[in-house]
C-alpha cells in the first residue's frame, strides 16, 4: 500500500504539473489556428505522457498467436505510448504556445519553472529516484537555474529602444549575474 | 515484516522464500540462503538519458525560439535546462571516471521448483578496477567502490516466458531481490535483469543487462494418500500385506503351534482356550512394480488445466505415493507412436527422475522405443500399470489393449477435461454428438476388456477417483 503509494505520487505530480503548464500557457486563450492546435498537441501529449507512466508497468502479453482485436488494439496503443517522446512534443507545443502570446516576460519565466518541474517529476516518476535525494543533489543549480529565469525576466522587461546609461548598466549587471550563478553551480 | 509463505510439501531444494522483494542480499554479496550463485563481469554501456534529451529539447527550443522571435525572456527559459546539462557535463579532476565494468552476483534460492512455488533471486554489484584482469575466482567483491557515491543503482527484472514475478520489479540499490513463481511445469529462462547506473545529475545513464539462469519447474504433485495395491505381488520384501503368511506385521489369523514357531509368536489367550499352544499368523509384506504410462500426445484443454498438465500431475503424485510405501516405480511417456521409458526403481530420488524424464519428454519429439517392444527392464512383468490418458489417440488406446491382452493389471485414469465446443449449426451439432458416443465407446471397449476407468478433474485429490480400487486388493484375471 505504501509502496503504490510512493509510485503513484510522482506520476500524479507529473500529471499535475503538466496540466497546470498548459493552463498556465494556455490563458488567455488565443482564438488563431495555430495556437489551437499548440494547445490541442500540448493537451495530447501531456495526457500521452501521463498514461504512458501510469502504464509503466504492463508487461505485453506473451503469446504471439490468436490475439483477439482488443488485445491487438491495447497493444498497438501501448507500442505508440511508448514509442512517442511525448514529454519533448509538449515541451516544444507549450513553449511555441507561449510565442504565440504578447511578450509577458514573467508570465514565461514561470512557464519555464513549471516546464523544469514537469520534466524533473517525469524523470523521477520513471526512474523510481528517491525525490529528497535528487533534489538535494540539483538544489543549487535549480536556484541558479530559478535567478536566471528571474534576470531573462528582467532583461525582457528593459526598454529595448533606448540606449541610455541606465539601460545600459542593467544589461551589464544582468551578465554579471549570469556569469556569477554559473560559475558558483558548474564547479559542484 | 511481510510473511513467510509456506512451500508446497516436498520442497526441492533451498529454504521457504518471503515475498516482496525483500533485500535480503548485501552489498557485494548475495543472501545467504542462495543455492546456486553465479558471478559476471560485464561492460557498461554509457548514454545520455531521457531526462537529458528532454532538458536539451527545453533548452534548444528556449534559445531558437528566443533568437527568433528576439524575446529574451525565451533564453532565460532555456537558462535552467542549459545550468543542468553543463553541471552534469562539467568533470572536476577530483571526480573519478565512470566505470566501464561492473561486476554483478546472482544467486538463485531454488533451481528446481513446483508450480506456483516462490523462488528468489538476489543480485548484487559489485566494482572492477580497471586494471584487474578479473577472474571469476578473484576477490574483487569489495563495494563501495569509490565511484559509489556518484551514481545511482537501480535493478529491473524482465521476467521470461511463463515467470511470473511476486515482488516489485525494480528496485534501487546496491543489491536487490526478485521474488518469482512459475505457474506452468516446464523448463523456464527466468528472464532478464538490467542494471542502470545513473550519475549525479541524472543525464547520462550506464545500463549492463545479463540474462538470469534457467530453472526446472516440477508438475504439482497432485494429492494421494491411498495405493492401489495387486492381489499378486512378487517376492519382495515391502510394505503391502500379501495373501500369504509371513513376518510382517499384519494380524491374519491363529493356527496350532508347530515345532520351529517362534515363541514369542504364541497366542495366550487361545492356548488357554482351546488347551493346545496356538500362535499368531501374519501376512507377509511385499512391494510392487508399478509403471506409470504418461500420454503425452495431446494437449487438449485450457492452459493449467489441460490434459497433459494433469497426466503430469497427476503421475508425480501417483509417483509420490507408490515411492512412500517403498514400491519400485518407474515411468513410460507415450508421444506419437514413440516411447521414452525409465526404469522402475527405489528411493526419494527416483521421484526426480521420473518428473525429469517426462520434462524431457516435452523437449522435442524423439523417436524412442515402439511401446508394444518395450524392454522387459521398463515393463516388469506382474507390474502395475497406471495410464494417465485423456484416449484421444487410436494408437495408445490400442496400445492399452495390447497390454491388457498381455495380462497386465491396467488402471487408466481419464484426464480429459474438455468438450468440443457447442455450436449451432446442424452438422456441428451432429460431429458432437458422434466424437462424445466415440470416446464413451473407447471407455466401454476398455471396461469391457477388465481396464477400469476412472476420470479426474485435476482438482480433488487422485484418491476420490481411485477409491473403489484402493480398498481391496486388485484382483487381476490374466
Amino acid at each position: 500500500m505504501r509502496a503504490g503509494v510512493f509510485a503513484a505520487a510522482p506520476r500524479l505530480a507529473a500529471l499535475l504539473l503538466g496540466a497546470a503548464c498548459v493552463g498556465w500557457t494556455a490563458t488567455p486563450l488565443l482564438h488563431s489556428g495555430l495556437a489551437g492546435m499548440a494547445l490541442a498537441v500540448s493537451i495530447v501529449a501531456v495526457t500521452a505522457g501521463a498514461l504512458r507512466l501510469a502504464l509503466l508497468e504492463v508487461p505485453e502479453p506473451e503469446h504471439d498467436y490468436f490475439r483477439s482485436a482488443p488485445v491487438r488494439a491495447w497493444l498497438v496503443f501501448l507500442g505508440v505510448l511508448r514509442l512517442l517522446p511525448w514529454e519533448e512534443i509538449a515541451v516544444v507545443a507549450l513553449i511555441w504556445l507561449e510565442v504565440l502570446h504578447p511578450a509577458r516576460p514573467w508570465h514565461t519565466a514561470a512557464l519555464g519553472a513549471g516546464l523544469v518541474a514537469y520534466l524533473l517529476a517525469t524523470h523521477i516518476a520513471e526512474s523510481g529516484a528517491a525525490p529528497g535525494r535528487l533534489l538535494r543533489r540539483q538544489a543549487k543549480v535549480l536556484l541558479a537555474g530559478a535567478c536566471l529565469l528571474a534576470v531573462g525576466a528582467g532583461f525582457a522587461m528593459l526598454p529595448a529602444t533606448g540606449a541610455g546609461a541606465g539601460s545600459a548598466l542593467l544589461r551589464v549587471l544582468a551578465a554579471v549575474a549570469v556569469v556569477a550563478a554559473a560559475a558558483l553551480v558548474l564547479p559542484a | 515484516m511481510s510473511p513467510v509463505i509456506p512451500n508446497v510439501p516436498g520442497r526441492l531444494d533451498g529454504p521457504p522464500v518471503s515475498p516482496g522483494g525483500v533485500a535480503g542480499a548485501t552489498a557485494g554479496s548475495v543472501a545467504p540462503d542462495s543455492v546456486a550463485t553465479s558471478r559476471t563481469e560485464a561492460e557498461v554501456r554509457w548514454r545520455p538519458s531521457r531526462h537529458a534529451r528532454r532538458l536539451v529539447t527545453l533548452a534548444v527550443a528556449g534559445l531558437l525560439l528566443a533568437t527568433l522571435t528576439r524575446r529574451p525572456e525565451l533564453a532565460g527559459l532555456a537558462a535552467p535546462g542549459l545550468l543542468l546539462l553543463g553541471a552534469g557535463a562539467a568533470r572536476p579532476g577530483r571526480r573519478p571516471a565512470r566505470p566501464e565494468q561492473v561486476g554483478v552476483l546472482v544467486g538463485l534460492t531454488a533451481t528446481r521448483l513446483y508450480e506456483g512455488e516462490l523462488a528468489a533471486i538476489d543480485v548484487a554489484v559489485y566494482g572492477v578496477p580497471p586494471d584487474a584482469q578479473s577472474s571469476p575466482t578473484d576477490n574483487n567483491t569489495e563495494y563501495p567502490t569509490p565511484w559509489d557515491a556518484q551514481y545511482d543503482t537501480r535493478w529491473a527484472l524482465h521476467p521470461g516466458r511463463g515467470v511470473e514475478p511476486a515482488s516489485a520489479t525494480a528496485v534501487n540499490g546496491t543489491a536487490a531481490r526478485f521474488t518469482f513463481t512459475v505457474p506452468r511445469w516446464g523448463r523456464r529462462q527466468v528472464g532478464r535483469v538490467d542494471l542502470v547506473l545513473h550519475d549525479r545529475w541524472r543525464l547520462t545513464e550506464g545500463r549492463v543487462s545479463f540474462t538470469l539462469p534457467v530453472v526446472d519447474c516440477y508438475p504439482h504433485p497432485a494429492a494421494q494418500r491411498t495405493r492401489v495395491v495387486l492381489s499378486r505381488l512378487p517376492n519382495r520384501l515391502g510394505e503391502h500385506p500379501a495373501r500369504v503368511a509371513g513376518e510382517g506385521t499384519e494380524f491374519t489369523g491363529v493356527r496350532e503351534y508347530v515345532p520351529g514357531d517362534r515363541q514369542r509368536a504364541i497366542n495366550w489367550a487361545a492356548t488357554t482356550r482351546l488347551g493346545r499352544l496356538q500362535v499368531n499368523t501374519f501376512a507377509a509384506e511385499r512391494s510392487q512394480d508399478v509403471v506409470l504410462l504418461v500420454d503425452a500426445t495431446s494437449d487438449v484443454g485450457k492452459p493449467g488445466l489441460s490434459a497433459l498438465d494433469l497426466g503430469l500431475r497427476g503421475a508425480a503424485g501417483a509417483a509420490r505415493a507408490y515411492l512412500d510405501a517403498r514400491d519400485r516405480v518407474g515411468v513410460i511417456t507415450y508421444q506419437w507412436g514413440g516411447a521414452r521409458w525409465l526404469p522402475p526403481s527405489l528411493g526419494r530420488r527416483q521421484v526426480y527422475k521420473i518428473v525429469d524424464a517426462m520434462l524431457a519428454a516435452d523437449a522435442g519429439w524423439s523417436r524412442g522405443a515402439v511401446i508394444s517392444r518395450l524392454p522387459r527392464a521398463a515393463l516388469p512383468p506382474g507390474a502395475l500399470v497406471v495410464a494417465f490418458s485423456p484416449l484421444l489417440d487410436d494408437r495408445f488406446v490400442e496400445a492399452l489393449r495390447d497390454m491388457r491382452e498381455r495380462g497386465f493389471a491396467l488402471i487408466v485414469v481419464d484426464v480429459l477435461n474438455t468438450e468440443p465446443p457447442a455450436r449451432y449449426a446442424f452438422a456441428d451439432v451432429m460431429a458432437r454428438r458422434i466424437w462424445l458416443m466415440e470416446q464413451q465407446a473407447i471407455r466401454f471397449s476398455l471396461r469391457e476388456l477388465g481396464v477400469p476407468v476412472v476420470h479426474w478433474d485435476g482438482v480433488t485429490p487422485l484418491d476420490l477417483p481411485l477409491a473403489p480400487y484402493t480398498r481391496r486388493p486388485l484382483v487381476v484375471r490374466r
